[in-house]
């Protein structure tokens, strides 16, 4: 056996030392022209796929190199803040709902500004595309945009349109605003359950009473805040207005409404306590009769299912406000790419993005996702029939019509980070509490909300 | 200084110096040292690594005092402390006694019993998630399982388990000593397994029979092993995160959050990874002491069971 010295074990650590050493600028010259992109995974395949064909190609177009990972929505979300906190980070993030992970890292001077990729394409764009791409940075003191926003979702109502025909009702019955539509389905539970055993336990709506979220409970709220004129609640320059008598008795309306409809027994009790997934499986379940959930996701999980898929599911857009004047605006998200500061190839990762951005691009890739995202440039959807024709596909044209032709308004979050805290505390569902298991007051309830909110926005300054 | 006085000193120097050598060099030296280190330096870099930076770095986002304050400030932190407390204390000692009663009942020789086993084993080699996932459905009020079958053999709605702080804590803490008592049963099972039978059979000499052998014999010999369980157990169950999140999800309203719970919830659902880790730490004068306990319990125990 032959003997090893330690000087040799020591020279061969040296050794293998330096040649890692001189070997890292060849690896980094090999990488010059390759950005890393970390994209979450679609919720159907065609969405992973129509990502690939646009990267392969803009590496056709660009002679750039994408080196591409995708991963579960949940991993992505988690693996982003991570990165971000410990500074190991991919040359750009496109993440389909980034609207909770932007604020604070743009606020911390975390991203990099992206006003440049998304500059020639601003005045073509919906103006709560480009307020969700908008965020404030305390390090320059400004709101600028961080975000590359490509995609769009709207939360429209889903039913099962056999269920209300087997109640003996027509979906034209439905009423023009957005209490009634509610009400509607009110009757269709009582006939329902007369129709014997099997119906005993169905309900009529699945409100997302929640007081565990994290997202459905507060999104469900912001829109009855809007039904009932109470949008301004937080507006764009990032302040607070629960002094606003307006916007208290917009919540006041809709915490009695909520309550109502869960005290009438007309939504399953267990809704106090859902999770984002449990309405989705109950609806699936046919366990009630309508739900309101954001983008087409319940219809495009049972796609496979033709009988249901075609002939059974319903979607419906917003109605008019509770005013019965004004039509409704929902309340859209946006999806994109984000790029972090200290990504290496910054260059790289804003020309992917600026091919991206080309509506020709963008119009492409988002079709190819079964439309469950819309383009956050209007113009696509009306200069192609195909996002409006409901001849093969029943679901789409109410959906687009909901979230790019009838008028939208942005998210809270980018208008200020506390809004995401007040959304993590989960202050609405508690109102809801407080009221149906406190015996509180609605108007009680939502004056120990906005205290707490107040408290929260407090906490943040914008000079 | 005769001789033997000189002799005497110069040996002491030499066993000094001879001790602090065997301190760092352990005996060994040469071309034996150079190869113990080799040996040793792939898995001091991983420890490095893996364990202190991590840690050091846990400690280093959770350093400042005003994470600290608006944690204190959360109006549902100190229930969720609370909540911990109960989800450790009771948790933990429901579940190692119970284990140890099972592990009495599987040391008996029976034919059937080892297949019992297999099957007794099954929660804990369930991948936690899905195990987790379906108690959550199987305790819907509406839909559920339980409450299905409570009404069809009973004709009773039951109530909706996961709307109450009570009922959901409790709902965490029976699917957690569900999910990891077969884990303990079989420890314990090892443990009483180790227990020499001459011992026993002594104490049948002797005239003692079942209860007796219980506390005189199989008691103190598995204190040690039980205490040292526990302990660990509490450490686990400390950062337990499975259980809270799939079952009850913290609900109704934040209620039944746990510190793991609340510090994934900070980091993840609102992007303050350090206001988590702050949630996380704020464990640790409960945790620290925990480690210190088990380590001497280790030290004192040794050679015994």
């Amino acid at each position: 056996m032959t003997k090893i010295s330690r000087r040799a074990v020591l020279g061969g650590g040296v050794g293998l030392a330096a040649a890692g050493t001189l070997a890292r600028p060849y690896i980094a010259n090999a990488q010059a022209k390759t950005a890393t992109v970390w994209q979450n995974q679609g919720f159907v395949r065609a969405e992973d796929e129509a990502f690939k064909t646009t990267v392969e190609d803009y590496q056709k177009a660009s002679g750039n190199r994408i080196d591409l990972s995708v991963m579960p929505f949940m991993a992505l979300g988690q693996k982003a803040v991570s990165a971000l906190t410990s500074g190991d980070v991919p040359d750009l993030m496109f993440f389909d709902a980034p609207s909770y992970i932007l604020p604070q890292n743009a606020w911390n001077d975390k991203l990099i500004d992206v006003s440049d990729v998304v500059e020639p394409y601003k005045d073509k764009m919906s103006a709560s595309a480009l307020l969700n791409s908008t965020f404030y940075n305390h390090a320059t003191k400004k709101r600028s945009i961080y975000l590359v926003p490509i995609k769009q979702a709207a939360t429209p109502f889903h039913y099962w349109g056999d269920l209300v025909e087997k109640a003996g009702f027509k979906a034209t019955d439905m009423g023009n605003t957005w209490n009634d539509v509610w009400n509607f389905f009110k009757p269709v539970q009582t006939e329902l359950r007369k129709k014997g055993a099997q119906y005993r336990k169905i309900y009529g709506i699945g409100l997302q009473i929640t007081t565990v979220g994290p997202n459905d409970g507060n999104n469900l709220f912001s829109h009855f805040m809007i039904a009932n004129g109470g949008q301004d609640i937080v507006t764009p320059d990032g302040k607070l207005h629960t002094d606003d008598p307006k916007v208290r008795e917009a919540a006041i309306k809709a915490v009695e409404f909520m309550t109502g409809l869960y005290k009438d027994g007309f939504v399953p009790p267990e809704a106090l306590s859902w999770n984002d997934a449990d309405d989705n499986n109950a609806y699936h379940e046919k366990l009630f009769v309508m739900d309101f959930d954001g983008t087409l996701s319940p219809e495009l999980a049972w796609i496979s299912h033709e009988k249901e898929y075609y002939q059974e599911m319903r979607v419906a857009a917003l109605p008019l406000m509770n005013d019965g004047k004004t039509q409704m605006p929902c309340q859209v998200g946006a999806g994109g790419g984000f790029i972090p500061k200290g990504a290496k190839n910054v260059e790289v990762a804003k020309d992917f993005m600026k091919y991206f951005i080309q509506p020709q691009v963008m119009g492409a890739n988002l079709k190819s996702g079964l439309g469950r995202w819309f383009p956050s440039t209007p113009e696509i959807v009306k200069n192609d029939p195909w996002w409006l024709d409901d001849s093969k596909d029943p679901h789409r044209k109410p959906y687009i019509t909901e979230g790019v032709l009838q008028p939208t308004i942005a998210q809270y979050l980018g208008f200020n980070p506390a809004w995401g805290q007040v959304n993590a505390e989960q202050i609405w569902g508690q109102c809801h509490a407080d009221v149906i298991k406190n015996g509180m007051t609605p108007a009680a309830a939502v004056d120990k909300g906005f205290k707490r909110a107040e408290a929260i926005f407090a906490k943040v300054t914008f000079d | 200084m005769s001789g033997t006085q000189q002799t005497v000193a110069i040996g002491r120097g030499y066993a000094a110096t001879r001790s602090v050598s065997r301190a760092w060099f352990g005996g060994v030296h040469g071309a034996d040292y150079v190869w113990a280190i080799a040996f040793a330096l792939p898995y001091a870099a991983i420890f490095l690594f893996f364990v202190i930076y991590p840690i050091c770095f846990g400690l280093w986002m959770g350093s400042s005092p005003a994470l600290y304050a608006e944690l204190f400030s959360d109006p549902r932190y100190l229930t969720t402390v609370v909540n911990t407390l109960l989800y450790v204390v009771i948790g933990v000692n429901l579940k190692m006694f119970l284990a140890f009663m099972l592990s009495g009942f599987f040391i008996r020789k029976r034919w059937w019993n080892k297949a019992l086993l297999v099957v007794f084993i099954l929660p804990w080699a369930t991948p936690a998630l899905p195990a987790y996932m379906s108690i959550h459905w199987f305790l819907n009020g509406q839909w559920g399982m339980l409450n299905s079958a409570l009404y069809e053999f009973f004709n009773f709605d039951g109530p909706v388990y996961l709307n109450e702080r009570w009922t959901g804590l409790g709902a965490n803490i029976g699917a957690y000593v569900w999910k990891t008592t077969p884990f303990w049963t079989v420890i314990l099972l090892a443990g009483r397994m180790s227990v020499p039978q001459e011992l026993y059979e002594a104490a049948s000499v002797d005239g003692a029979t079942g209860l007796h052998r219980f506390v005189h014999v199989t008691l103190p010999l598995m204190a040690n092993l039980y205490l040292v369980c526990t302990l660990l157990d509490m450490v686990f169950a400390l950062g337990d995160f499975n259980s809270t999140f799939f079952v009850s999800g913290g609900g109704p309203a934040m209620s039944t959050e746990v510190l793991a719970t609340l510090g994934i919830r900070y980091a993840f659902t609102l992007a303050v990874p350090n206001l988590g880790v702050a949630a996380v730490m704020s464990a640790l004068p409960l945790l620290i002491p925990l480690v210190i306990l088990l380590m001497r319990k280790l030290r004192m125990s040794e050679g015994q069971l």
